[in-house]
């Protein structure tokens, strides 16, 4: 008896022991039918909030040195963009340009400069126009409010300060020069 | 992960401010036209300057223009020390708040004679109103052969009730009574007497 009934048991166990051989599209009927389902039970999930549980959820980031001075230079650049592009914007109501002539007459100048604060000292940048056959130079040029230095170079050589305006008393040079000085800031 | 994590933030962080203060602090490329001797003492002046909290394109126009008018090496940085120096005075002088044109217009006026009391006093007349007009026709004054005190008190007359356009027809006036023979001094004091009359009509 005893021993009949080990033999059933043993049958069982044998028989539950076998590998049973399962519908290889059996998982993706059961992920359609999921996917199918209601998300919950209450209130479905609003996209926003995905979006928010991904921007906030903890994650690992990793970054070699070379990307991080990449991007730190990128970010660099962003700063000083808008520090200086804030900077221009504060400054615009004071930068109202005026518009100031030059004359000088020197009837035996080939070539006449203006040279000055405004134009970083560079004698190539306001080359003078003869305004007439008597040896009357001309040129307009455009300041903001501030006081500037300024001579006239004749012919790449000589150095003359402007007779009709103030001469500048802190020449550091030797060379003279004039003063021009615009109101409002 | 979480110590890659914090090292890369670090790096990050570090790269972002060094280079944003090298970006915002370079070396101003005008310095370029500066001779090999010259302009590495110029960069030194003009970084101190900065980190003064002075206007430093006074300084860099003050270099080009003796390197245009082809000054030596130690003429160039003489010159630019020593307006940093008027512009550190005139700085005190005026208040911490002064403009770059008034801090300009300001060693101007040190240079050519003035005290620092006056730039103070100036400062105090038109609290309200830029100095640099007044600083600058005050320099302008001594240019032509005014004496400085004469100026300075002609100008700080002035100062507190007239606006830029006035000063600027004051200093023409003066200019045109000194050349046709005036002596300098006289005509200022005329000239600043008459003015204060208009803004003050009736009184004698």
């Amino acid at each position: 008896m005893f021993d009949n009934s080990d033999d059933a048991v043993e049958r069982v166990v044998r028989q539950l022991r076998r590998p049973v051989s399962i519908d290889p599209g059996l998982d993706q009927r059961v992920m359609q039918e999921i996917a199918a389902l209601p998300q919950s039970a209450g209130r479905p999930a609003a996209p926003a909030r995905g979006v928010w549980r991904w921007l906030t959820g903890r994650r690992e980031v990793r970054l070699s040195p070379l990307s991080a001075l990449g991007i730190a230079a990128a970010c660099a650049a962003a700063i000083v963009g808008v520090w200086r592009m804030r900077a221009s914007l504060a400054s615009a109501p004071d930068s109202a340009l005026h518009g100031f002539q030059f004359v000088l007459v020197e009837p035996g100048a080939a070539q006449v400069s203006l040279v000055g604060d405004f134009n970083d000292w560079d004698a190539t940048r306001t080359p003078m126009h003869r305004a007439s056959g008597d040896g009357l130079w001309s040129t307009v040029v455009s300041l903001q409010p501030g006081r500037y230095r300024y001579a006239f170079l004749i012919d790449g050589r000589h150095w003359l300060a402007d007779p009709a305006a103030p001469a500048a008393g802190d020449d550091d040079y030797g060379a003279p020069s004039s003063v021009v000085t615009v109101g409002g800031l | 992960m979480t110590h890659l994590v914090r090292r890369g933030v670090f790096v990050f962080v570090a790269a972002t401010l060094s280079v944003a203060r090298a970006a915002a602090q370079g070396t101003d490329p005008r310095l370029e036209r500066l001779d090999e001797t010259t302009r590495p003492v110029v960069i030194a002046i003009v970084d101190s300057a900065r980190a003064a909290g002075l206007p430093v394109n006074p300084l860099v126009e003050r270099a080009l223009e003796g390197a245009t008018k082809g000054a030596p090496a130690e003429m160039i940085v003489g010159a630019v020390r020593r307006l940093a120096a008027e512009l550190g005075r005139a700085r005190d002088a005026l208040g911490p708040n002064a403009s770059a044109g008034e801090l300009t217009a300001g060693a101007a006026a040190l240079r050519a004679g003035a005290g620092p009391d006056v730039l103070t006093r100036l400062r105090r007349a038109r609290r309200h109103q830029s100095v640099t007009m007044a600083l600058a026709v005050l320099t302008d004054l001594v240019a032509r052969g005014v004496p400085v005190d004469t100026a300075a008190t002609a100008v700080l007359a002035l100062a507190a009730t007239v606006r830029d356009e006035d000063l600027v027809e004051f200093r023409r006036a003066v200019e045109r009574d000194i050349a046709i023979g005036a002596p300098p001094a006289a005509a200022a004091s005329i000239r600043v007497n008459a003015a204060a009359r208009e803004v003050r009509p009736g009184r004698p």
